[in-house]
């Protein structure tokens, strides 16, 4: 499973390391070699396709959800790849309300606007209204993933001045990582020793006049290291939009856990250089729900060996098993080979997307759904909602924390959370609820926000509404008779425009 | 003329203060304790000892009366007199953490040489508000510092250990620091009258745990065998909300509690008390609908004082509800709440463990999650605080909570280093209900030599630990100095 917190999903990537394979690759103390790219093409030219994105945006409210959200903008770069098309990264235009770009060397704003959108792998794809002016610009071409201890350019506009920026930096790390756009999503990553500030992202990373990754994401914790998001993440991307819509990722929808413990070794009765890592948990309903078992061994995926630590070679580089699927769509099928209970066998899992992934991952561009009810304000539970209140109730961060491998999602569509009590003659004197999960409305389970929306509105109304929270014995009351009333003037008195919102 | 008579007055006074002040500094003694806790991570190994110093006042039958916090978790007690002349090595008798209260002894030395100038201190009567009372320091020199406090309010008050409330006074007054500053006696009429569990020195405010609450922990004590305060096991919400007491259908001349929990095999269980019950009534006294009721002496207070500061360990109350709209009565025989598969505190207990071939397996208590620092509520681990918020969900099958705390990189624990507060379910196909049964499962390998330790909530959910080989890190360990593989 790797729709985990950013936390898990940190903690991995640096488990992972590649300082030995760089070691075999090229001696330590050899000297650098010289410079890929001195004779690069005319510098104008590229430079020409390298743009500045300005963004103005609007940020939803998910605390007060019935506002209109943030006004606000940003700095971005972005880059040529074709006809009327620019290619940049999803968070530069996140939640924009108007774009425009800017060519080096040029006063003129152009309008723009977005052809498609990817979030869990933090690109998107850029038009101009009249493409006129761009005509006889240079595309970039996308090339290959660097190899480490090479040296690229990052060319953008980030922070510190108006004008064009490029700095130098050398490879020092490909690893599968967290995108920190969705807080959810780990892809190929590609760190480089360049510091990446914010108006890089977006811009094109370039070594021997090609496009080697798009500049990304930083760390704060450290100096000089910077993130390019590498090509195969951005050849997926563009083949996956070719059909005219981006479909989302794929998961394989396991946990591995390393067979490095002698005993374990011992009870699957694995020699000490046989291959295989264990399948720690299955995610239900996934691709591989009824395909593998916990326990079973996953010794190849698609032909190639995966090592004790779930690892494969490709092009040379031992990368996380995950990167095959990484490559594939919706509807492709892997092949796995297992043992189960000492036997070899094959197995085919059929990929899919898995919506209640959703849950983790940040969402853009879409308005907090919400309903309310005599002053109380009910949400469904993600991560957008998550960031915003910051729970602090148990029951709320486990049924977020285990929403999929318990299952919960399969009787939950939404997780609804009563964020808010605004004070009212009919509530006021109701503590200790506001925070907490709905268990239940007129006894009924709440399954979803709609649903709830419905039980708090039914055509006949009811003597009482009693609203049960987990965890909380005593139930809130609201008699039927005073319902209405409470909701209009809680509305009235705390300024909310809308009383609910029930599609995004 | 009167001028003088003013003059006279004063040392009239002055000369009665004198007085009482050697009569009272008779009966002070400080308490100088040495306080040890065990490591959470480390649980063979004590954490840094730390000294503390406090006042006791001597009570009848040579007994220092102080308060728990400088007994608890104490590797060394020793009773010094006013002077510093003559100290005297002590022990606990009798020790109620959730009070906050504590009766020393003499242990092992010159006792009567200690309290040949000494004389016992009586126990006062309940006091009111607005009432003046003294509360006694000493200085350094055994110079007695007085400080006069008006008490303000009387509260229901939990000064030690969490969610545990006793009668309390608060009074008012600015304290300046002194030696051994805590603990001090307030002193009535030449009585005691309770002791100081704080100060604030911002409002200048102090907390006097009661003389009632102080009376019934030494009448408790005095048999030799300590009970402790009894209680009646529920959980309550108020009954404020006008929309809520429509629901309950409770009319408006009566006050009453929801009852949200009844804790089970409690006082309240047994007598047929359920959750949804309103109580209306405890004792006769009439319960308002924030659960204050009216007392004789100290006027609103709230319910928790008429059953542990009125009632002792299998006293009878009646009890009145409101159920359904018809009133019953119920008779609770008080009882000391349960034990909990999480314990709220471990004091003065040396945790439960065991390590294992570098595994080392704890039993669950709140201490144990609080040393996870100041947020520890958001920081802990999520499953380990979801089992303290919810004990009923894993209470079957278990007397405590058995948990893999840390793994220390050993050859048998290789590729499993990470794991860490991972609940046990089985060991080698035993459920696991304590570190004792844990201990016991452990013994039996499988025919493979390898032991299976099952997960309740880990991935992956089974793992194996060869037994020779942990066995041979176990010996290897004890060479490195842990003093012991297992307690419990």
């Amino acid at each position: 499973m790797r729709n985990k917190s950013l936390a898990i999903g940190l903690a991995i990537a640096s488990a992972f390391s590649f300082g030995t394979a760089s070691a075999q690759q090229s001696h330590p103390l050899a000297p650098l070699a010289p410079l890929p790219d001195k004779v690069a093409p005319p510098v104008n030219g590229i430079y020409s396709s390298i743009v500045r994105i300005e963004a103005a945006t609007q940020v939803p409210n998910y605390r007060e959800p019935w506002k209109a959200g943030n006004f606000s903008g940003g700095i971005g770069t972005g880059f040529l790849i074709g006809p009327n098309k620019f290619l940049t990264n999803a968070h530069v235009v996140s939640n924009a309300r108007r774009l425009l770009i800017t060519v080096h060397g040029s006063p003129q704003k152009h309008p723009a606007r977005i052809v498609h959108i990817a979030h869990d792998c933090d690109l998107a794809l850029l038009e101009v209204e009249d493409f006129t002016p761009f005509k006889g610009m240079e595309f970039l071409e996308i090339g290959l993933v660097p190899k480490l201890e090479s040296q690229v350019r990052v060319i953008g506009y980030p922070v510190g001045g108006n004008r064009i920026s490029v700095t130098r930096g050398v490879v020092s790390r490909i690893d599968f990582s967290s995108y920190s756009h969705t807080r959810s999503d780990q892809h190929l990553i590609v760190q480089i020793d360049a510091a990446i500030n914010p108006g890089n992202s977006g811009g094109p990373v370039l070594q021997n006049g090609r496009v080697v990754g798009v500049a990304f994401q930083g760390l704060r914790s450290a100096d000089n290291t910077g993130y390019m998001i590498p090509t195969p993440v951005v050849k997926r991307f563009l083949t996956d939009i070719k059909d005219g819509q981006y479909d989302h990722y794929v998961d394989l929808g396991i946990s591995e856990f390393a067979l490095f413990n002698p005993a374990m070794r011992k009870k699957f009765g694995l020699g000490p250089n046989s291959p295989g890592v264990l399948v720690a948990a299955v995610t239900p309903d996934g691709p591989c729900d009824g395909v593998l078992e916990d326990n079973d061994i996953l010794t190849a995926i698609n032909g190639n060996a995966v090592d004790a630590a779930g690892n494969i070679l490709i092009d040379g580089e031992k990368v996380n098993l995950n990167e095959i699927v990484e490559r594939k769509f919706a509807g492709d099928q892997i092949k796995l080979q297992i043992i189960r209970n000492g036997e070899t066998m094959e197995k085919v899992a059929t990929l899919k997307p898995f919506p209640p992934a959703r849950m983790y991952a940040v969402q853009y561009g879409v308005n907090p759904r919400f309903t309310t009810f005599a002053g109380m304000v009910f949400q469904p539970l993600d991560r957008n909602l998550y960031a915003a209140h910051n729970f602090k109730n148990t029951r709320v961060r486990r049924l977020f924390a285990h929403y999929i491998d318990e299952e919960i999602f399969k009787e939950r569509k939404d997780i609804v959370i009563l964020t808010r009590m605004l004070s009212d003659p009919v509530t006021t004197h109701v503590s200790n609820h506001a925070g907490r999960a709905i268990e239940s409305i007129n006894g009924e389970k709440v399954t979803s926000l709609e649903q709830a929306h419905q039980l708090l509105h039914p055509t006949t109304t009811p003597e009482f509404f009693v609203i049960k929270c987990e965890g909380v014995e005593r139930p809130i009351i609201v008699p039927g008779n005073k319902a209405k009333e409470a909701s209009e003037r809680t509305m009235r008195n705390y300024g909310i425009s809308q009383a609910y919102r029930l599609e995004e | 003329m009167k001028f003088f008579s003013l003059l006279s007055l004063t040392s009239a006074a002055m000369l009665c203060l004198a007085h009482a002040a050697a009569d009272v500094k008779n009966s002070l003694v400080r308490v100088n304790s040495t306080l040890q806790t065990w490591s959470a991570s480390q649980p063979w190994d004590k954490s840094a000892p730390s000294s503390r110093g406090a006042l006791g006042v001597l009570l009848q039958g040579k007994q220092v009366l102080t308060t728990a916090e400088m007994a608890a978790n104490s590797t060394y007690i020793e009773l010094e007199n006013a002077d510093s002349t003559r100290t005297l090595p002590a022990k606990v008798v009798a020790i109620d953490y959730e009070s906050n209260l504590a009766l020393l002894a003499p242990d092992n030395g010159d006792t009567e040489g200690f309290f040949k100038d000494l004389s016992p201190i009586a126990l006062g009567e309940a006091t009111h508000i607005g009432d003046k009372v003294d509360i006694w320091q000493l200085e350094d020199n055994g110079m007695p510092l007085i400080t006069q406090a008006t008490v303000q309010s009387v509260d229901i008050v939990s000064s030690f250990v969490r969610g545990h409330y006793f009668l309390t006074y608060e009074a008012k007054a600015s304290m300046q620091s002194a030696s051994s500053s805590f603990s001090l006696p307030a002193v009535k009429d030449g009585k005691l009258l309770g002791l100081l569990s704080s100060y604030d020195s911002k409002d200048q405010i102090i907390d006097i745990i009661a003389p009632e609450i102080i009376a019934a922990f030494i009448a408790d004590a005095a048999d030799g065998e300590y009970l402790g305060f009894p209680s009646l096991g529920i959980g309550i919400n108020s009954t404020v909300d006008p929309s809520f007491r429509l629901w309950l259908k409770l009319p408006e001349d009566v006050g009453g509690l929801y009852v949200t929990r009844v804790r089970k095999g409690s006082a309240a269980d047994q007598a047929g008390i359920l959750k949804g019950d309103v109580l209306l009534s405890i004792g006769g006294k009439t319960i308002g609908r924030r659960g204050y009721y009216d007392d004789d002496n100290y006027g609103r207070l709230f319910w928790s004082h008429l059953i542990r500061g009125q009632h002792k360990v299998g006293d009878s109350v009646k009890v009145t509800v409101l159920r359904e709209g018809e009133k019953k009565e119920f008779t609770a025989v008080l009882s000391r709440p349960g034990k909990n598969l999480i314990p709220s505190h471990t004091l003065d207990q040396s945790p439960n463990y065991l390590v294992k071939g570098g595994f080392i397996f704890q039993e669950l208590s709140v201490s144990y999650l609080s040393a996870f620092g100041k947020d520890w509520q958001s920081t802990a681990p999520l499953n380990l605080l979801d089992a303290m918020a919810s004990p009923e969900d894993y209470e079957k099958g278990r007397n405590k909570l058995v948990f893999l705390s840390a793994t220390i990189p050993t050859p048998a624990t290789t590729g499993y280093e990470s794991l860490r507060n991972f609940i046990i379910a089985k060991i080698n196909g035993q459920e696991i209900a304590d570190i004792p049964s844990l201990i016991k499962a452990f013994e039996t390998p499988g025919s493979d030599r390898l032991h299976t330790i099952e997960f309740a909530d880990g991935q992956p959910k089974t793992i194996y630990l060869d037994a020779r080989i942990s066995d041979a890190i176990d010996a290897e360990l004890l060479k490195r100095g842990i003093p012991a593989l297992s307690r419990g």
